[in-house]
């Protein structure tokens, strides 16, 4: 296959950098700089921010809001937003206005140990803390710039008290498409196309810039022109994680083979976080590859029955369906319940999805019924016995299970599996019934570059952060541990990318 | 009704829900001399005009994003694929994920046959749409 060259959208590139219709870009100037090392610089900025996602877009707003004048955020992509603006949309703060409202108790420290539980014993502490008293500060940035919540708040797994707030869309992208047109209203350029090869270091080993890939077309073999990008900053590295790069994904565990889904877009590859590694960066925690319980083998990528799922395990159950017997608590964490699922299997060792099962009464109240109905990856049905008959489960196991699981609902505690039923409260399993299926998909990297609570990367030769190195977001390691809390994520990126722009802005 | 009338009513009606409901890029991709193109654009393709889209007469990348912006109206083209209100965001050129910030050929093949970005996980319909 011929190799095409790259052939720059000139008058968008250009106007990005403030001169409209300009033929070329002007050299001298920066030149200067250049004797510093031995690096022929094409473009200089204050700030270069690699990806777009949650983390940099948080990192590019809050950098120009601390009086920063030359922004870039880079994306490889031809559009922005990377995960960021795939996934659910939900967003844990404690403390929260929400939560004020509601009357729920919670703090930075509740949610911390949440996750330090969740983390089984390896998870930073006091990245976590520094999250959680910042997630308030992120939740504020996104109503800036015009993201909407629903009106109430949900009590994902392994959280002790509901504190997750989620968008209108039950998406992502009611966070991303906010700040991408802040991003715009504000003169942070951001540029696609542009993929992150290497960075460049000084003679004092200082991060003083950026050796980008222009006009990369992924996966149309077309790689792009070199372009070096100096920093007067720093870069920060926020690429996010890789899920999809299924070499590096199944060197840490064997069963993540080519064939396992994901909720991941294709960009979900690494090379930045290798290329951190490559330069002295520290790995931790790589092999800590969380998979969603809430996905459903019957849609690909992240999907409705996702968020779904999410909303309405806390009054549902999972049945296994040979024995019409539940398995597992259903709003345990998430490595509990994928390893809950992974254990189901016929008896010639292949997967048997179990079935997740809703009264309709409860369901209704949450947009995501009416999606996973209409796409035909979840049923009604009007009576038990339809139901077991549709999914070849048991029937009478199947209506003792109901019935004893209503009981527990009644006083309040789960004997069979121990699930905190404050949410399913007055809430009991009767028809009709709606029902998905379950099965885990790789869904999100807990490893990656270890930093300190100023987003920055820590050497592995000196123990000390490299000068000029920032990361933040699912590209980093240490902050999850074992298994990250559902919507636990968007804090992390957002407050490590606001964190970032911090540091940086000090420098 | 005789069963022969009735076997041609249903060939004809077969037909005709065939044609309409499915869109081949046999229908709109041809060849014109040593490229192919599409049939609608075919007034770009008399004569050396490949600078229409591509920088240069002699084609060596890929065209600017948004150059068909310059022909086609981006509005408008949001206006033609508009959904109903609960389904606003499904609309390919003002979508869910990326707004109108798609470039046209991540869906669109001028030279090739092209797949929907949304279909790597979505399984909306695009009738409209020429493969």
């Amino acid at each position: 296959m011929e190799k095409k060259d790259y052939q720059a959208d000139r008058r968008k590139f250009l106007a990005g950098m403030g001169m409209a219709g300009a033929a070329v870009l002007a050299a001298p100037a920066i030149n200067a700089v250049a004797s510093q090392s031995k690096v022929k610089w094409d473009e200089e900025h204050e700030i270069v921010i690699i990806g777009s996602g949650f983390t940099g877009l948080a990192a590019a707003i809050e950098a120009k809001k601390l009086g920063a004048t030359d922004i870039v955020v880079y994306d490889k992509m031809p559009y922005f937003g990377g995960n960021s603006t795939y996934n659910g949309g939900l967003f844990a703060v404690p403390a929260s206005p929400l939560q004020q409202e509601k009357g729920v108790k919670d703090s930075p420290e509740i949610m911390a140990d949440d996750q330090v539980k969740a983390g089984r014993g390896v998870a930073y502490k006091d990245l976590l803390l520094h999250v959680a008293k910042h997630a308030n500060e992120a939740l504020q940035m996104t109503l800036d710039a015009g993201s909407e919540y629903l009106p109430y708040l949900q009590q994902l797994g392994g959280h002790s008290v509901p504190r997750t707030y989620q968008t209108i869309e039950a998406c992502g992208a009611g966070i991303i498409r906010p700040l991408v047109n802040q991003c715009r209203k504000l003169g942070i350029k951001l540029v696609t196309r542009a993929k992150f090869d290497s960075l460049v270091f000084d003679d004092k080993g200082t991060v003083v810039g950026a050796k980008m890939m222009m006009g990369h077309y992924f996966g149309r073999d077309v790689e792009g022109t070199a372009v070096n990008v100096r920093s007067k900053r720093g870069v920060l590295i926020a690429t996010g994680g890789f899920a999809r790069n299924v070499g590096l994904r199944s060197a840490q565990d064997p069963t993540l083979t080519e064939e396992v889904p994901s909720t991941n877009p294709p960009s979900a590859t690494g090379e930045a976080l290798l290329e951190m590694f490559r330069v002295g960066a520290v790995p931790v925690h790589m092999a800590y590859i969380q998979t969603g319980p809430w996905a459903s083998p019957d849609e690909d990528g992240f999907g409705y029955v996702s968020n779904y799922s999410i909303y309405n395990f806390a009054h549902s159950i999972s049945v296994n369906v040979k024995t019409g017997k539940r398995f597992m608590n259903e709003i345990a964490d998430r490595k509990t319940r994928a390893d809950a699922q992974l254990a189901l299997r016929k008896d010639d060792g292949s997967p048997l999805p179990p079935i997740t099962i809703t009264s309709y009464e409860h369901a209704k109240e949450h947009p995501t019924m009416e999606k996973v109905l209409k796409y035909d990856v979840g049923w009604k049905f009007d009576t038990v016995e339809e139901l077991a008959a549709h999914f070849d489960v048991p029937l009478e196991p199947l209506k003792n299970q109901i019935e004893e699981y209503n009981g527990y609902v009644k006083s309040g505690v789960d004997e069979q599996f121990g699930k905190p039923m404050g949410k399913a409260e007055g809430k009991y399993i009767h028809a009709p019934f709606v029902v998905v299926r379950n099965w885990p998909k790789v869904h999100y990297c807990q490893g990656g570059a270890q930093i300190d609570v100023h987003a920055r990367v820590i050497d592995s030769n000196t123990w000390k952060a490299i000068p000029g190195l920032y990361a933040g977001g699912e590209v980093t390691g240490g902050m999850h541990g074992v298994s990250r809390l559902g919507s636990c994520s968007i804090p992390d990126c957002m407050v490590m990318g606001m964190t970032a722009a911090r540091t940086m802005m000090k420098s | 009704m005789k069963p022969q009338v009735l076997f041609t009513l249903f060939l004809v009606a077969g037909l005709a829900l065939f044609a309409a409901g499915t869109s081949f890029s046999g229908e709109t991709l041809e060849q014109f001399g040593d490229t192919k193109g599409r049939s609608y654009h075919s007034d770009l393709y008399d004569g050396p005009s490949c600078d229409s889209c591509h920088e240069k007469a002699e084609p060596s990348a890929f065209p600017p994003d948004f150059a068909c912006l310059d022909c086609h109206d981006g509005e408008e083209l949001i206006e033609a694929t508009a959904h109903p209100e609960d389904e606003k965001w499904q609309n390919p050129h003002n979508n869910m994920h990326y707004g109108n910030d798609v470039p046209c050929m991540e869906c669109h093949g001028e030279h090739q046959q092209s797949e929907l970005l949304c279909a790597g996980c979505h399984s909306f319909d695009y009738p409209g749409f020429k493969k």
